[in-house]
C-alpha cells in the first residue's frame, strides 16, 4: 500500500430537497487499499459511492482521482450493486463479457469468453454456472457473478455495495476471503460500503466511518475505537461490535 | 497513454526466451493474440518469460500468455519461469493459472430439424398449458367474486375505487375523444356513399346502429385492453417480482381477493359506463357531421333515431361490455401473476396480456354478432 490518493473527495455537499445527506464531508482514499465505509441507515453511503463512480451529481464539492490524473489516465472503475444488478436476460458468462464486448471489442470472442470464465473462477463460480440466467442461481452466486462482471475489465477502483448483506455466515466469510485475495492479486483499491462488522475487521485496512452528514473518524480500527465518542463508540462497542471484534482476534 | 503491446521470441541454444514489451492489458492484447498463439508450438520446457520490459499488465494479459504456455507441448502443467522484474507481472499470472477452470462448455441448444420439430412442440404444448391455466384462473375468480357476494366485508373498497378512478375514470377523455373520431368518420363515409345511391338520409341510422351495436363498445375494450392490461399486468408482475406477493400469501391475504377480484369488479363496473359514454360521443361526432354536411339538424337527427332505432340495438352493445370487462380482467391478473423473477417475463407477460386481451375481444365479439343475429335482437 502506498500513500498515493486514489480517490480524493472535497467539500462535498448534497442536498435533495431540504434533506441535507452530506454537508462538507472530505475522504481520501489511498491507493491499493481496502476501505471499509459504515455509517447509520440513511446517512449517505451509497449517495456517496453513486457520486463517486459518476452516476449521481453532488450539489456542490469536489471529487477527484489524484493518482490517476498524475499519470494521465482515467481511472477505469468497477461496481457491484447490492442486488448484483445482473442483467437478466443474459447467461452469467455473457454477463461478464458484456463489458468487455463494449470495451475491448477488437479481442477474439474465443478469448473474451475465456477471459470472462477466468474472471467468475476468481470470483468463485466454476463452469456449471456459466450458462445459467441470473434467476436460476442464488443470491450467493449472484453476487460473485456481479463481482466478476465488476472486475470484468481489470478496473484500478472497485466499488462494493453491501457485499455480503443477505448472505449466510460461511459465504460471507468466504466472500470477504475472495474480496481480500482478489484486492491484493491485483493491486485494487476498493471502496466497500457495508453494515457487515466482520468485513470490517476481517479485510478492510481501514474504516471511514459517515455521521451527521461528515466523516465522523477514519483509520484503522483499532485508531478509531482510541478515541471513539457518540455514535461510533456505540457502533464498535456494542455487542455486535464487541463480538466481531472477539472473533477477528480469535480468527487471527 | 497505453503503450501497444509487442514482444519478441528468442530460441536460444538452451532455453527460448518470450520477452515482452509495452501494455499487456485487456486493451491492447487483441492485436497479439493470433501472434502469441502460433508460439505455443515452439515454447519448449524451460521456456523463459521476459518481463523486465513489460509495462502495464492486467488478468486479461496473464490469461493470453498463461494460455499460451498451457497450449505449449507441456500441457496445463507448463511452468512459466520469470525474468526480470515486474510489480505485478508474478502475481498475475499466478492467479491466472490458479483461477483457470478448464475449456469453456458451450451451451447445448436443440438443433437441425429435430431442434425445430422440438422447438414447435414446446411451444404448441406452452399454447395448451396457457389455455388451461387461463381457463382455470377464470373458474378461480368467478369462485372469488361469488365469496365476496356472500360476504362483502371481504370487499376492498379502497382499493376498489382506487382502481375504477385509474383505469375507468381516468381513461374516459381518450375513450371518448376516439369514439367521438370514429363517429364522424363513419357519418362521413355514410353521407357520402348513401349520398351516391340518395340515400343519404339513412347516415342517421349507420351511425346509431354502428356506434350502438358495435363501435361504442369495441372502441371502449380494445383501448382499455391496451391502457389497462398492460398497467394490470406490470403492477401485479412487479409486485410478484418484489415478493410482495409471496408477503401477502404468508399474512394469509389472498392475492385473488386483495389484487384480482377488486380490479375485477372494477372494470365490470366502469366498463359499461365508458361503452355508454363512448357511444354517446361517437353519436355526438356523427351527428356533427349530419349536421354541417347534410344539414340535418339535431333535433331532427336525434328524432329520427327515436322513431327507427329500436332501443334493441343499445341494449345489446351494452350487454357486451361486461363481458368484455371479466375478460379482459381476468387475462390482465393471470398474466401478472405469471411474472416469473425476472425483467424478461415481465415484458412478455405484458406483451401476451393486452394481444390475448384484444384477440379475445374480436374473437368474443364476432361470437356475439353471430349469436345476436341468429336470435334477431
Amino acid at each position: 500500500m502506498s500513500e498515493e490518493i486514489a480517490i480524493r473527495v472535497r467539500g462535498l455537499v448534497t442536498r435533495f430537497g431540504r434533506q441535507t445527506v452530506h454537508d462538507g464531508l472530505e475522504l481520501d482514499v489511498r491507493r491499493g487499499e481496502i476501505l471499509g465505509v459504515v455509517g447509520p441507515s440513511g446517512c449517505g453511503k451509497s449517495v456517496l459511492l453513486r457520486e463517486i463512480v459518476g452516476l449521481d451529481q453532488p450539489t456542490e464539492g469536489e471529487i477527484s482521482f489524484p493518482y490517476h490524473a498524475a499519470h494521465g489516465i482515467e481511472p477505469r472503475v468497477g461496481v457491484m450493486f447490492q442486488d448484483g444488478a445482473l442483467f437478466s436476460n443474459l447467461t452469467v458468462l455473457e454477463n461478464v463479457a458484456a463489458p468487455l464486448r463494449e470495451h475491448a471489442h477488437d479481442i477474439s470472442r474465443e478469448l473474451r469468453d475465456e477471459i470472462a470464465a477466468l474472471k467468475l473462477a476468481m470470483a468463485g463460480l466454476d463452469g456449471s454456472a456459466h450458462h445459467k440466467k441470473p434467476a436460476q442461481i442464488s443470491g450467493g452466486m449472484r453476487k460473485r457473478a456481479a463481482v466478476a462482471r465488476a472486475l470484468a475489465l481489470d478496473p484500478e477502483l472497485l466499488f462494493l455495495d453491501e457485499p455480503t448483506a443477505g448472505l449466510d455466515p460461511i459465504s460471507a466469510e468466504n466472500f470477504d476471503r475472495m474480496t481480500q485475495d482478489l484486492a491484493r492479486s491485483l493491486g485494487l483499491t476498493v471502496f466497500l460500503v457495508t453494515h457487515d462488522l466482520d468485513t470490517l475487521y476481517a479485510i478492510c485496512d481501514r474504516v471511514a466511518v459517515l455521521y451527521g452528514g461528515k466523516v465522523a473518524a477514519i483509520g484503522t480500527i483499532p485508531e478509531i475505537t482510541a478515541k471513539a465518542e457518540g455514535w461510533v463508540k456505540e457502533y464498535f462497542s456494542g455487542p455486535r461490535g464487541r463480538a466481531a471484534h472477539a472473533g477477528a482476534r480469535a480468527g487471527g | 497513454m497505453a503503450a501497444a503491446a509487442a514482444f519478441d521470441f528468442r530460441e536460444d541454444d538452451r532455453a527460448p526466451v518470450l520477452a515482452l514489451s509495452g501494455d499487456w492489458t485487456v486493451d491492447t492484447i487483441a492485436v497479439r493474440e493470433a501472434e502469441v498463439r502460433a508460439l505455443a508450438e515452439r515454447l519448449k520446457p524451460g521456456a523463459v518469460v521476459d518481463v523486465s520490459a513489460l509495462g502495464r499488465f492486467d488478468v486479461a494479459g496473464a490469461y493470453l500468455i498463461d494460455r499460451t504456455f498451457r497450449e505449449s507441448p507441456a500441457g496445463d502443467t507448463a511452468r512459466i519461469a520469470i525474468r526480470g522484474q515486474h510489480v505485478n507481472a508474478m502475481k498475475l499470472l499466478e492467479t491466472a493459472r490458479k483461477a483457470y477452470g478448464g475449456a469453456l462448455t458451450t451451451p447445448d441448444h436443440p438443433r437441425g430439424f429435430t431442434g425445430f420439430m422440438e422447438q414447435v412442440g414446446r411451444v404448441m404444448a406452452a399454447i395448451g398449458d396457457e389455455i388451461i391455466d387461463t381457463v382455470g384462473f377464470f373458474g378461480e375468480t368467478l369462485v372469488v367474486l361469488g365469496r365476496q357476494i356472500i360476504e362483502p366485508r371481504r370487499l376492498r373498497w379502497t382499493s376498489l375505487v382506487n382502481v375504477m378512478e385509474s383505469a375507468g375514470f381516468n381513461a374516459l377523455p381518450i375513450v371518448m375523444l376516439l369514439s367521438f373520431f370514429i363517429g364522424l368518420v363513419v357519418a362521413y363515409l355514410g353521407a357520402r356513399i348513401l349520398g351516391d345511391f340518395g340515400a343519404s338520409v339513412f347516415t342517421v341510422e349507420l351511425v346509431a346502429f354502428s356506434m350502438m351495436r358495435e363501435f361504442g363498445v369495441v372502441i371502449t375494450a380494445v383501448l382499455l385492453a391496451g391502457r389497462t392490461n398492460s398497467a394490470f399486468t406490470a403492477e401485479i408482475g412487479a409486485m410478484k417480482m418484489r415478493q410482495e406477493i409471496d408477503a401477502m400469501r404468508v399474512m394469509r391475504i389472498d392475492p385473488m381477493d386483495a389484487l384480482v377480484a377488486p380490479r375485477v369488479i372494477a372494470m365490470l363496473v366502469m366498463t359499461p359506463i365508458l361503452t355508454f359514454m363512448a357511444t354517446m360521443a361517437g353519436i355526438f361526432g356523427g351527428m356533427l357531421v349530419c349536421w354541417s354536411a347534410l344539414g340535418v339538424s339535431p333535433a331532427m337527427f336525434f328524432a329520427r333515431i327515436l322513431e327507427v332505432v329500436p332501443s334493441q340495438h343499445f341494449w345489446v352493445g351494452m350487454s357486451k361490455a361486461p363481458a368484455f370487462a371479466l375478460v379482459l380482467a381476468v387475462i390482465a391478473c393471470k398474466q401478472g401473476l405469471s411474472v416469473g423473477g425476472d425483467v424478461g417475463s415481465l415484458g412478455k407477460r405484458v406483451t401476451t396480456s393486452v394481444v390475448q386481451a384484444i384477440f379475445m375481444i374480436i374473437l368474443l365479439d364476432a361470437l356475439f354478432a353471430l349469436w345476436f343475429l341468429e336470435m334477431d335482437w
